[in-house]
């Protein structure tokens, strides 16, 4: 038995290692340009809803989170649906991989706005720049995994924290500073993974 | 051609075990390239199988023929190198293998467990 055993965790390490040297194409180009429409959508709702976001900062929060769930749902389905289609065997796997690269950037994304909110609310305007680098964090960590150029965006989204936070005051919380800086890359992401699917589909063609 | 059965009817047939991949040494060179996406050398190779300079050509050439594996020579600082590398289908293939092996394992060690259990009840109880 004790053979038996030690052969399923060696089967099981040599997945794990397939997985970690197996670009991730769970991320679907349509559904990443799909959460960039949705993050414009929310700037212009933020722009006629919550016109003075440092006034009511309970609303812009449950704009954005509402906005960061709708679209971390979109991602997960459509990563489901794809990664089984084209990791097959490896999909279980690849998805775990995947899910705990960014999870804990989700996870103190999640838990940062109540903090502000409730524990130093004078400090609120810097949400939207420690947000951004907190996604850009959980971009670095699932690089590895991603193509190649998604090392840019995680740039992006890190200089784009930092200047935020540069500006010192409640101008951060303009719908500019989350709808374009999310917007903007994700498109771009879109392209790029649209790209990088492509190529691979006719190299292995 | 014996049409395929299914898992029902002959739940140990493992029909998915590739002949080419179910030898040692290409299992060998099969993991090491797949876990190695960006290609390894002849000697790398050598060392990481354990196998002579004769038999690891022989195995390449086998894999080359099935395109599992993609045989490149560069030329570094006036010696050739040989690099192999594995392709999409290699790729698809191993993996494949790996999960009916994967099930073989899961089918032995259920069936050792459920021995255990019954010579477990059948012996009589010790004093």
């Amino acid at each position: 038995m004790v053979d038996l055993d030690r052969a399923l965790v060696d089967i099981r390490s040599i997945r794990r290692q397939v997985a970690q040297t197996t670009e991730f194409r769970g991320y679907g180009p349509a559904t990443l340009f799909a959460t960039a429409v949705l993050a414009v959508l929310a700037g212009v709702v933020q722009a006629y809803w919550v016109p003075e976001p440092a006034a009511h900062p309970a609303q812009y929060v449950a704009l954005w989170i509402t906005t960061a769930v709708v679209c971390a749902g979109l991602i997960a389905t459509q990563m489901l649906t794809r990664a089984n289609r084209l990791h097959s065997e490896m999909a279980d796997e690849m998805i775990r991989m995947a899910v705990a690269q960014f999870l804990p950037a989700a996870a103190a994304g999640a838990i940062l706005p109540f903090v502000l909110l409730h524990v130093s609310p004078a400090v609120f305007w810097m949400l939207p720049g420690l947000w951004q680098i907190i996604f850009s964090l959980g971009v670095f960590a699932s690089c590895r995994c991603l193509p190649r150029m998604m090392i840019l965006v995680g740039e992006w989204f890190l200089l784009a924290g930092l200047a935020c936070i540069a500006l010192g005051d409640n101008r951060s919380l303009a719908p500019l500073a989350m709808a374009g800086v999310y917007a903007i890359p994700m498109a771009g992401v879109a392209v790029i993974h649209l790209y990088e699917y492509r190529k691979a589909a006719t190299d292995e063609a | 051609m014996k049409p395929e059965r299914s898992r029902e009817e002959a739940p140990f047939a493992y029909q998915g075990l590739d002949r080419v991949i179910h030898e040692r040494a290409r299992l060998s060179v099969l993991t090491s390239l797949v876990t190695h996406p960006s290609g390894l050398t002849f000697v790398e190779l050598k060392g990481l199988c354990a196998l002579t300079d004769g038999n690891l050509a022989r195995h390449l050439q086998v894999l080359e023929e099935e395109t599992m594996v993609r045989l490149t020579k560069e030329d570094d600082a006036g010696r050739m190198l040989t690099t192999a590398r594995i392709t999409a289908s290699g790729r698809k293939r191993y993996l494949e293998y790996l999960t009916v092996l994967e099930q073989v394992v899961r089918d032995a060690a259920s069936l050792s467990r459920e021995v255990e259990d019954s010579s477990g009840e059948l012996s009589p109880a010790l004093p």
